[in-house]
């Protein structure tokens, strides 16, 4: 088993014809993927990668039946486009577009959970199951299938991980990014309780970093409600406070957010944090000694 | 992207919201002649892009125009919270009777908007929140739905004002609402609000962050980076639309990704050596874009060396490993550069990179490149690329 997409998850690709869009349809065709139809306003009629292009979601679905779609539309139009997914019936959104503005994606979350439509990212790298399906865009040769679940906020470093994995011989079960942006759909805790629930998932991986809170809400849903062993890394140690991350919701976060907060929270619930990507692997290793069920 | 006091003023007061009456002013002449039309003593406020201003020096009482020139003179040119003071506001002072808190931003983990209302303003509302948490009140909103007067007027009951000031205060917080909506603001604060003794309200203190990547819906906004962005790199990237922070150390590094670029800062430390910066290449690491990347890397005189970090995923990595040799021959340089590249088209790149006489790294492990530059540094050797 896996979670959320598996070898039979059909897709749609919303702004196939762009740059990425192409390129990443044919990427995940030579991985596996059964991307069904592919939607651009105004470029129905002409194919991608051999697959048939329409207007809207609605009309490709009438065709193809699908339940998932990844998203390359850029940041300007995105949400629309998410609304025409949701609006269209399918469960699934994988939003690869970056810099979508925040208000936008404060109603494209809302909206999904009107519907009970899962959405990934926005900036988010998307979803691999090794050998089976990968609605993304990560290097799919960094991934081989296994028992270890990943979750992350930075697209790049689980690819780090998920590597510094697979060169050890360490296969994965699924690996997806909840998105880099301060919102974001499924959170930390949506993909824990999704993992804790996957009979093939055997050890969880948690790759986070500075700013936000989701790592500390993660903490705390640990205590008492994941089984499994879970692995974490947190990025951000020797970053520059209060460069990058604007000051908003401090209130909320007051305290919390920094490298310290989310380390002592994690180790508190019994996760093992590593301090460096490589660790991974002597991490899982010994999990995985420490007899699982 | 943080506006200036007296920018977010003058987008609260457009929409409605009532701020002391003053003027930005950038000489100390200038300053004297608003304090001489106000007819009354002024505060002069420091106009910088930080917090906590106020207890570093930056706002001064005068009480007469000969004051306000005279401080004006010790303020401008100053540096307040590492922040260069070139412009101050110059504003009435208000006869306060009491200072109130509100606020509009958004919870990161519930991806909704909250209403932050407090009947103690002035200070820091961390400390509120942390001295008498009882006394906060937040409010979640619909993020279709945003706020009807009937539910401001209801938080500001509970601050517990009523009568005209209920009418007054709950105008001022249904509008600072909108003010948030229209400008897809990440935050929108008046703190304090002033009561002034005879009962009209005042936004003293006003905070409004705009999300970067929603400006372009308001050009009306018009930003000047120049005047916002203090390390000269850092503005050069910011033109760029690179993610760029300037640190003090002497290694210059490039990762495809932040949480990447960070973890290569990190393990740079880790082996001994400190980062000269962050820089994010996004998903974009086209050719042009790493040659500017590089370029925007090498503007620090203190770099002695280069880790290069890329993954292959959305980007078009060979462009990326083309960029890279050409900065390298056209720019001569001698200093040694590290480059791990993994993912799609890795093999191009590495034959690439290789041929150039480029350090090459071809396993996931940022653990081996971070060493090897540290190492190389440390040596302090030059490198001939033109071979």
């Amino acid at each position: 088993m896996t979670i959320l997409v598996d070898e039979n998850t059909r897709v749609i690709v919303q702004g196939i014809t762009g740059r990425i869009g192409s390129v990443q349809t044919r990427l995940m065709l030579n991985y596996g993927t059964k991307i069904v139809a592919g939607v651009t306003p105004g470029k129905g009629g002409q194919t991608v990668e051999g697959i048939p292009v329409y207007n809207t979601v609605s009309e490709a679905l009438k065709e193809h039946p699908a339940d998932s779609s990844i998203i390359f539309v850029p940041a300007t139009f995105a949400k629309d486009a998410a609304f025409e997914a949701i609006n269209a019936g399918l469960k699934l959104l994988v939003i690869i577009t970056e810099h979508i503005p925040v208000h936008d994606t404060m109603k494209i979350k809302a909206m999904a959970e009107r519907h009970g439509v899962t959405v990934l990212g926005p900036n988010t790298p998307g979803i691999i199951s090794p050998g089976k399906t990968k609605l993304g865009i990560m290097p799919g040769n960094l991934y081989m299938p296994g028992e270890v679940g990943i979750v992350a906020r930075s697209a790049t470093l689980s690819y780090e991980i998920a590597g510094n994995l697979t060169e050890a011989g360490i296969g994965q079960t699924t690996c997806l990014g909840i998105g880099g942006d301060l919102i974001t759909g499924v959170t930390f805790v949506d993909v824990l309780k999704m993992f804790e629930a996957d009979h093939d998932t055997k050890a969880i991986v948690i790759v986070g970093e500075i700013g936000r809170t989701v790592e500390e809400e993660a903490a705390k849903f640990i205590e008492g409600q994941i089984s499994k062993p879970v692995v974490a890394f947190i990025a951000g140690r020797y970053a520059p406070l209060g460069k990058r991350m604007g000051h908003a919701g401090a209130i909320i976060e007051r305290g919390r957010g920094t490298v310290e907060t989310k380390i002592t929270a994690l180790r508190e619930a019994g996760v093992k944090v590593i301090e460096r990507p490589m660790e991974i692997v002597s991490a899982i290793r010994d999990v995985f000694k420490h007899g699982l069920t | 992207m943080r506006l200036f006091e007296f920018e977010a003023k003058a987008l609260f007061s457009l929409n409605g919201i009532p701020i002391p009456e003053g003027e930005v002013v950038e000489t100390p002449t200038e300053a004297r002649d608003v304090a001489e039309s106000l007819q009354k003593p002024v505060m002069l406020k420091a106009q910088v892009l930080a917090g906590m201003r106020g207890k570093a020096g930056g706002i001064k009482l005068a009480r007469n125009p000969v004051e306000a020139e005279e401080f004006s003179k010790k303020l401008l040119g100053t540096e307040i919270c590492g922040c260069k003071v070139r412009k101050l506001l110059v504003e009435e002072c208000l006869d306060i009777d009491r200072e109130l808190y509100l606020s509009v931003t958004f919870d990161s983990s519930k991806g909704r908007p909250v209403i932050i209302a407090s009947p103690e303003g002035g200070i820091e509302i961390e400390e509120v929140a942390f001295k008498s948490p009882e006394k906060i009140i937040q409010v979640y909103v619909d993020v279709f739905e945003g706020i009807k007067p009937e539910a401001a007027r209801e938080i500001v009951m509970k601050m517990g004002l009523t009568g005209d000031l209920l009418l007054k205060v709950s105008q001022t917080l249904w509008t600072l609402y909108k003010v948030f909506e229209k400008y897809d603001a990440i935050i929108a604060e008046i703190n304090p609000l002033i009561i002034t003794k005879n009962q009209q309200v005042s936004a003293a203190g006003a905070v409004l962050n705009l999300d970067d990547d929603a400006l372009y819906r308001h050009p009306e906004v018009a930003i000047k980076p120049e005047e916002r962005i203090e390390d000269p790199i850092e503005l050069e990237a910011w033109k760029l639309g690179i993610p760029y922070v300037r640190l003090d150390g002497d290694i210059g590094t490039i990762g495809s990704g932040a949480g990447l670029a960070i973890a290569t800062i990190d393990l740079v430390r880790h082996f001994g050596g400190k980062a000269a910066n962050f820089l994010d290449t996004g998903g974009r690491i086209t050719q042009e874009h790493i040659e500017k990347a590089l370029e925007i890397v090498m503007m620090n005189p203190n770099v002695r060396a280069i880790l290069i970090n890329l993954y292959g995923g959305i980007n078009p990595i060979v462009e990326g490993a083309r960029g890279i040799v050409k900065f390298i021959r056209e720019r001569k340089l001698q200093i040694p550069v590290v480059v791990k590249v993994k993912g799609n088209f890795e093999d191009e790149a590495w034959k690439i990179l290789e041929e150039a006489g480029v350090d090459v790294i071809k396993v996931t492990q940022t653990e081996l490149a971070a060493q090897r530059i540290v190492q190389l540094a440390q040596m302090g050797e030059s490198v001939d690329y033109s071979r």
